[in-house]
Order: C-alpha cells, then structure tokens, then sequence
C-alpha cells in the first residue's frame, strides 16, 4: 500500500514506526506533521487508532484485509495493496474533489500498521472473498 | 503491464492483428509469454473472430488452453469472482498471470446523471472493481514468486468505453471523472481515438476505419527513466487499421517521432 503514497507521507509514517517502537508514543512535531501532511482526517485516524477500531483480517489462502469500525459504528474493509474506502468521504474527497490524500480509515489502518496496534482475526476463505466483494462487513 | 502491451504492439506491427483487440491480447501473452489468463468480460464469446482462427496455425496450440473466460454479468459478480480468486490461489495449478476486464464500463450502471455528469457511485464502482483487481493481482504476484514461477508478476488490464458509457459524449480532450479514478490504479493508459482525417466516415470497428493509439501515465514515465526494453514502443504513437477482412493493423506513427524528436 506504500506505494501509492508520496515520498514525505512515507519517510513520516518511517519515522513514527521508529519512534513508536523506542517510546510507545508519537511526538508532538511528528503529530504536527501529520496533520500537515494528512489535513483534519489525521486527528480522525488518530482517535480510531486509540479506539482500537483496526483489525487486520486473514485468512489460510494468505489473503488479508484492514476493518476499521468507524465514528458511526460501520464496518469499513480497506485493501492492504492499495487505497479504497466505501466511505462517503473517499468518495468526495478523494475521489471526487481529489483534496485529500486518504480517509481517516485508511490512514488508521496505516497507522495500526505503523504502531503495531492493529487487532488481528483469522475468516475462512469464503468469509474472505465475501469480505473483499463487498457482500459482508461493508460500511454499508 | 507494459511489457505486455509492448508485446502485442510488436507482435502486430509486422502482421495484421484481430478485430477484437482485447482476445488477441490474450491469446498473443498466453501464447507468447506462456502465461495464464483470465479473460472476464459480460457477453459471452462464442467464436474467434475469422482472422485470429486464421493466426492460430501459427500460434502455440496451447496457448487458448491458458486461457479462462469468465462471464459475470454484474458488478456484484464481476466483484465476486475477482474476489474469490484467491481461493484457488493455493491449489496444485498456478494462478493466473494476466486478468483481463473487457468493457468496464458494462458493469458500472448508474451512467450520466441529471445534469450529464457521471454519478458518484460510478466513480466509487470504478474505484472498488479497481482497487480489487490491484489487489487481488498484488496478492497473486506473492503467489506466484513463492511457486517461483517465471510468470511472475500478475497483470492487470482493463477496457473502458467512455463514449458508451455516455461521459463527456466520448470527446476525449475533456476530463472523464472515472477515467481520473482508473489513473489512480492502472500506471499506463493506452487511449484509442478515431482518426477521421484519414479514413472514410466509418462505424468504429468497421473495414476503413483508422485509429490513433498513444500511452500515458506513470508506468510510461517509469519504462523510460529505467530504459527498458518497451519503453520505446509505449511512447510514441501508432496507427490502428482496419483492414477490409476485418483484421487490425498496427503501425508505428512516423510523424509523431519525428515531432518528439
């Protein structure tokens, strides 16, 4: 999924990873700068991260998936390759208006990735492919 | 995906290609590379088109083999057969190398909205179906490397018809809201647009009709800072024939290099 990220959004989610992982917390020049880089969906994430709203999905195939539980409660599946959200946000924002770089779903689950933090559940195949197209756990 | 392109361009310029560009792009990388295809498009294919049952004498006899059709006939299905791929990732036969999805636009149903503009959900449909092939394709390339398969990567190539999808009523100059979600997954566009200068008033497809291929995107951009091979060939422009037995041909556009040059 880094990929499809500019150069300054991946070195500051390096430097987070490295920091996080020396003092189990983001600093405040690195919160500023995530705020610079992601706008006001960064706070969002943020506060998803510290709900724990992350789950990253696997199944025995191999294949895996982000569910982020969102502010309303909706169940929200995000690829781990590259970026898509159902939300309504993704849609005008990213999408439509292309002012922002991600949702807040997105860059939670990159920041559960970062940190460490994200829930982990094992489906079944078909559990996952229901997962992937849409048919189960979408935000809906 | 650019190699692939790249192989089909230089596989059709010495010889006349197929009506349907698509089939023979698979049957050229299935036959020519080796590797295995999944062709999804909405209407079953009952028959090749006469000059590619021509060409088979000269293709591989297994190369159709590796090809699977597959033909969902909504966005629901098309997602889920996309998304069940996987499943059958980890069996004794080798995933797919090249998935295919001929005539995206069929699967996007919301079309232009009141005021003419696409609707919303067409460019998120676009995004999901998209965002799902990149996925699913990254997903098989793992698959692949750790059979270590020479077919490695798996590629991805999509057709979408802006003008019977009814956006911009197919004037390519003017943005197309989805075509702007595609370039966010697919790094190289190819745009087919109908050159009218040189050709009779014809039906697009049709015997006289003439067309103008060019490449755009990153993955162009890539091919050429990294001087591979097929760089050259998705750079420059090319002329699209359609020959009075129906056949395709391909021809580098001369006066579009000596512009650039």
């Amino acid at each position: 999924m880094s990929s499809y990220l500019p150069a300054v959004a991946e070195q500051l989610l390096r430097d987070i990873k490295k920091v996080y992982q020396e003092t189990s917390r983001i600093p405040d020049d690195l919160l500023l700068a995530l705020k610079f880089v992601f706008g006001p969906s960064a706070l969002q994430a943020l506060d998803l991260v510290d709900q724990r709203s992350v789950t990253c999905l696997s199944s025995p195939s191999g294949r895996s998936v982000f569910q982020v539980i969102g502010g309303s409660g909706r169940l929200y599946t995000c690829y781990t390759s590259c970026h898509y959200c159902p939300c309504p946000s993704f849609a005008f924002s990213v999408l439509r208006r292309n002012d922002s770089l991600l949702c807040k779903h997105i860059l939670a689950a990159y920041l559960c990735q970062t940190m460490g933090l994200s829930q982990q559940e094992v489906v079944t195949n078909q559990q996952m492919s229901d997962i992937l197209c849409g048919k189960a756990g979408r935000g809906t | 995906m650019a190699d692939i392109l790249a192989l089909v361009l230089r596989h059709n310029s010495a010889r006349p290609g197929d009506l349907n560009n698509f089939s023979f792009t698979s049957v050229t990388a299935a036959s020519e590379l080796g590797v295995k295809v999944l062709f999804l498009t909405p209407t079953p294919i009952q028959k090749l088109p006469g000059p590619l049952q021509d060409s088979l004498a000269n293709l591989n006899p297994d190369g159709l083999k590796k090809i699977k059709f597959m033909y969902p006939r909504s966005q629901e299905e098309l997602l889920q057969d996309v998304a069940s791929l996987h499943e059958y990732a980890c069996g004794p036969a080798a995933p797919p190398s090249l998935l295919i999805v001929d005539g995206l636009e069929r699967y996007l149903g919301a079309g232009a909205g009141p005021d003419g503009s696409p609707q919303k959900e067409d460019q998120l449909a676009a995004a999901h179906i998209s965002a799902l092939l990149a996925d699913t394709a990254a997903f098989l390339t793992r698959k692949l490397e750790e059979r270590s398969e020479a077919c490695a990567p798996c590629r991805v190539i999509v057709s979408f018809d802006i003008a019977r999808q009814g956006h911009a009523s197919g004037d390519l100059t003017a943005p197309d809201p989805v075509l702007s979600v595609l370039d966010r997954y697919f790094p190289v566009r190819g745009t087919l647009d109908r050159d009218w200068s040189s050709a009779p008033p014809n039906t697009a497809g049709e015997p006289g009709a003439a067309w103008q291929l060019y490449f755009s995107g990153v993955g162009v951009t890539a091919s050429h800072a990294a001087g591979k091979e097929e760089g050259p060939f998705l750079g420059q422009q090319w002329c699209l024939a359609i020959r009075p037995n129906g056949a395709m041909e391909f021809s580098m556009n001369s006066s579009e290099n000596q512009t650039k040059e």
